[in-house]
């Protein structure tokens, strides 16, 4: 945590491979977060309604999609925590750091409740080809974190004063 | 005075505490809805019910729901702490006594469950009163997280601090 709050030089070089082991394990679970709602069919629209569909009767929708909400922003909050936190100690301008968490956030937000919108209204068109897609967005961009954090971690900025 | 050191992970502080409130009001719904706040819905669902032909709890089952709980929870909340404790002004003793009770709460919430199917089944309701106590604490703490992170983006200072400015990355600095 030290090389977060006081950066210096030498505390710098020393995290850098603890932290691009993080990052390879941070791109590992992105990657295996994409296959495994691939081999459960929650890729496509018709494989997303089979799993979250409600049961009649089910008018907060099915336990299962509260489950993967509780379990997905458990998973997002700790990677926008470490990424975005990582990255503010990177020499990468503020604003693509907040561009990027930023849009991670909204992304991974949309993801997560965009299934309510069917069980809020039934019959709600999009909702799943809006899941899919924000899903797609907010990986997309932790993984563009992960890789300006693995290229700029630990390095010089570049000087702009001449 | 905000200390710059802070404002600059505003972003990703305030990511973590929406999931992190996210994850708390799903957690809710979901004691709601598999377990319930009546001390007999809680023995019900650990001890079976003739009624609707559930069950007793296994211990596979406990085990289950209870491991991964042993490492989300506590490190959700030891992050949390830590954020609050870095961000904020508060003072030594309200801020241990809060942790103690929101540590107390998600240690009781855990083992309750054994506690009620193996032991004693008149421990329902601690089992309630700990899932709603982790609840508040955790709320307060996020409220706490969000008033020590969120005020100084609108009014950052952006003239440099102790390692940097948001303009300029900490190495800068120097």
């Amino acid at each position: 945590m030290r090389f977060l709050v006081q950066p210096n030089p030498a505390v710098m070089d020393r995290a850098r491979p603890p932290v691009r082991a993080f990052l390879g394990f941070a791109a590992l679970l992105l990657v295996g977060w994409v296959a495994s709602r691939a081999a459960h069919g929650a890729l496509t629209p018709d494989g997303l309604a089979r799993i979250l569909e409600p049961s009649p009767g089910e008018r907060l929708g099915p336990v299962a999609l509260w489950e993967e909400v509780h379990q997905g922003a458990f998973l997002y909050g700790f990677l926008l925590l470490t990424l975005g936190s990582l990255l503010v100690v990177c020499p990468v301008a503020p604003g693509l750091r907040n561009g990027l968490v930023g849009a991670a956030t909204v992304a991974a937000l949309v993801d997560l409740l965009a299934p309510f919108l069917h069980v809020v209204r039934p019959g709600f068109p999009g909702w799943a080809l809006l899941r899919i897609g924000a899903f797609g967005v907010a990986t997309a961009v932790l993984l563009a974190t992960v890789a300006v954090a693995w290229a700029t971690f630990g390095r010089e900025p570049r000087r702009t004063d001449g | 005075m905000v200390d710059p050191r802070v404002a600059r992970f505003t972003a990703p502080v305030a990511a973590f505490a929406t999931m992190v409130a996210l994850v708390m009001a799903t957690g809710a719904v979901l004691f709601a809805r598999k377990i319930g706040f009546d001390g007999g819905q809680v023995r019900a669902f650990y001890l079976g019910a003739e009624a609707g032909f559930a069950e007793p709890r296994s211990l596979a089952g406990l085990l289950e729901v209870a491991v991964p709980h042993l490492l989300a929870v506590p490190l959700l909340i030891f992050v949390t702490l830590h954020l609050v404790a870095f961000a904020s002004g508060m003072r030594r003793r309200p801020f241990a006594l809060l942790a103690g009770i929101t540590w107390g709460c998600a240690g009781a919430g855990i083992l309750a469950g054994f506690a009620i199917r193996f032991a004693w089944p008149w421990l329902a309701p601690l089992k309630v009163a700990a899932f709603v106590g982790l609840q508040a604490t955790m709320l307060a703490w996020l409220l706490l997280l969000v008033a020590a992170i969120l005020p100084p983006a609108r009014g950052a200072s952006r003239s440099g601090g102790l390692t940097g400015s948001e303009a300029a990355p900490p190495r800068a600095a120097r």
